[in-house]
């Protein structure tokens, strides 16, 4: 992992590192890649990915119209808001 | 009369006889919680509405649940409806939940009252509490050593006898290895056990709730009322839930219980394989047969789980962006720079290192090798786990490698060096396996944990295995002295 990899991915996950610290971060990442790196000598051949320990089905329930609606009370939580929407920096020119 | 170090059982028969009213115990725990603030266990008090909920609770007679009038802490990863929710980040320093989390409702609803929310790690990650925004948390048994983590503040809570018990959440051992640590009793349920809406969420299919208690009995009462299906998470079960206090007596001697060869306990600190060897004796003189078991795959547990929990994480934690909830940073340029600049100011070192390993793993030409492969590699734990439960009823392990370190003297120079703090807990959650740590004894005045791993869905047995031991031992009485925290 070089410093380009780590502004790569710092990118992708909308983060930004301090300069003091990006080296440190860099070792870090790599000392954990190479931890995960150690599965490959797992052979997995034919193995299906288990991705949840129960393997189910969503259930599902039936589709009743509900009038809980806490607009007011989410909006609140929001550093901007305006009655009905949460407010962002423009976006379109 | 004290209150300080009870358990719920004898709480209830204290309110029961009347030697105390709902109101006046409320009170009192609110009363050591303060006393004690320099444990820095709590984040936020419920002091308003929760000795009002008392009040509410002493006039009405219709509740008859073994914790009605009980009081509790929740870890501050559990949406409260009106009480701050900070999962001890920043970037929700100031988030007011619109909704309470099941788990905590169904507590509440059977008339527990919660006087606050506790310390954490940092979104659950940690094995220390010592990622948490609001600083951490000293153990009660030792001050300027970890209480674990990362249910580190309600583990502290229970174990310094401010609240009978706690709720907290285990991702890779977070209920278990603190309480481990703080010489308490607790209980991570199968996945699916117990809902999980309205928790924040850090690895979707590995998190799950549980309580942490002065007994297994005491986990036991908490279980009855926070298991359950809920329609608002899919993952939970749609399975009875047996009354878990009921068959808590039964003797164990048809007990099998086996012992994890790869683990190689003989390279463990002494004294922590002595006080496993004294465990496993009571066992045995208490009819449990012991046989050595073999999970081939368990050793990789600790990469399958790094590559599993930082791909959930980055993924769940990409919903902070500064726009509806959690902090929003001033100044910026447009909407990327106000994505980049919430999140980057909002979140802490170890949060962002995961979110990082999480997006490396995730990404485009990394996926199959890191991601796909650690899932393949968990279904082989999985198969090892099904096939050893064919003929045992529990395994039996240490919880944690060591008891609690000094804060700062772990993980600083290598981060690895505190992940092998979860070697023992984290195969159950990549299986989903119910597993539990009760207290086994001490090192250097310091507490150690046994754990307990139960079969899917066998949490009946895990109680059952710790009550007999608890009927029989006396570690889960022992209580810190606390003269350090006045």
């Amino acid at each position: 992992m070089d410093q380009e990899t780590v502004r790569t991915i710092c990118y992708l996950a909308r983060l930004e590192i301090d300069h003091k610290k990006s080296e440190k971060i860099q070792k870090d990442l790599e000392t954990i890649i190479e931890l995960i790196g150690s599965l490959q000598s797992t052979d997995t051949t034919n193995v299906e990915p288990l991705y949840s320990p129960l393997e189910m089905t969503a259930l599902k329930h039936e589709d009743v119209e509900k009038s809980d609606n806490k607009k007011e009370k989410f909006l609140e939580n929001a550093a901007a808001s305006n009655e009905d929407y949460f407010l962002v920096p423009r976006v379109v020119e | 009369m004290s209150i300080q170090f009870k358990s719920i059982v004898e709480l209830r028969a204290m309110l029961d006889k009347k030697s105390i009213s709902t109101p006046e115990l409320t009170q009192e725990s609110l009363r050591l919680a303060k006393k004690y603030k320099e444990l820095n266990c709590f984040v936020t008090m419920n002091e308003e509405m929760g000795p009002k909920k008392a009040s509410a609770i002493e006039l009405d007679k219709k509740t008859t649940s073994l914790i009605s009038g009980i009081p509790l802490a929740q870890k501050d990863l559990f949406s409260t409806e009106g009480l701050r929710t900070t999962c001890s980040s920043k970037i929700l320093e100031n988030f007011i939940p619109p909704y309470t989390a099941t788990a905590v409702e169904k507590l509440e609803d059977a008339g527990s009252i919660t006087i606050g929310k506790t310390n954490m790690d940092e979104f659950a990650m940690g094995s220390s509490n010592e990622t948490s925004y609001f600083g951490n948390v000293h153990n009660p048994w030792k001050k300027g050593y970890v209480p674990g983590g990362s249910s580190g503040g309600s583990a502290a809570a229970v174990a310094a006898g401010i609240v009978p018990a706690a709720t907290g959440t285990d991702t890779g051992g977070s209920i278990r290895q603190p309480a481990a640590h703080c010489g308490i009793t607790g209980l991570k349920p199968t996945y699916g056990r117990i809902s999980r809406w309205g928790m924040i969420a850090f690895a979707s299919s590995l998190d799950q709730a549980g309580p942490l208690a002065r007994t297994a009995e005491d986990c036991a009462i908490l279980l009855n009322e926070m298991a359950g299906h809920d329609l608002k998470d899919t993952t939970s079960l749609d399975v009875k839930v047996p009354d878990y206090r009921e068959n808590i007596e039964k003797p164990i001697n048809q007990l099998k219980i086996g012992i994890i060869k790869e683990f190689n306990l003989s390279e463990l600190d002494s004294e922590v394989q002595s006080r496993f060897q004294d465990s496993k004796d009571l066992y045995e003189k208490l009819g449990a047969e012991f046989v050595e078991v073999s999970l081939p795959n368990i050793s990789a547990s600790v990469p399958t789980y790094y590559s599993i929990a930082p791909a959930e994480c980055s993924s769940n934690l990409s919903r902070f962006d500064g726009v509806r909830f959690g902090h929003r940073a001033e100044n910026t340029e447009d909407l990327n720079d106000l994505y980049i600049k919430s999140r980057s100011e909002g979140f802490g070192d170890e949060v962002k290192r995961r979110i990082l390993i999480g997006t490396y793993a995730l990404s485009a030409g990394y996926y199959d090798a890191y991601y796909k492969k650690a899932q393949q590699v968990r279904r082989l734990i999985k198969n090892d786990f099904d096939n050893v439960f064919e003929t045992v009823d529990l395994l039996m392990t240490p919880t944690s490698p060591n008891t609690a370190f000094a804060f700062g003297s772990k993980g600083a120079q290598n981060p690895v060096e505190l992940y092998l703090e979860d070697l023992f807990t984290i195969s159950s959650n990549l299986a989903g396996l119910p597993a539990i740590s009760i207290p086994h004894g001490q090192i250097n005045s310091l507490p150690v944990g046994l754990q307990l791993i139960g079969n899917f869905l066998r949490e009946d047995q895990l109680l059952n295995a710790a009550h007999v031991f608890q009927e029989n031992s006396d570690f889960h009485l022992m209580q810190p002295t606390m003269e350090n925290f006045l």
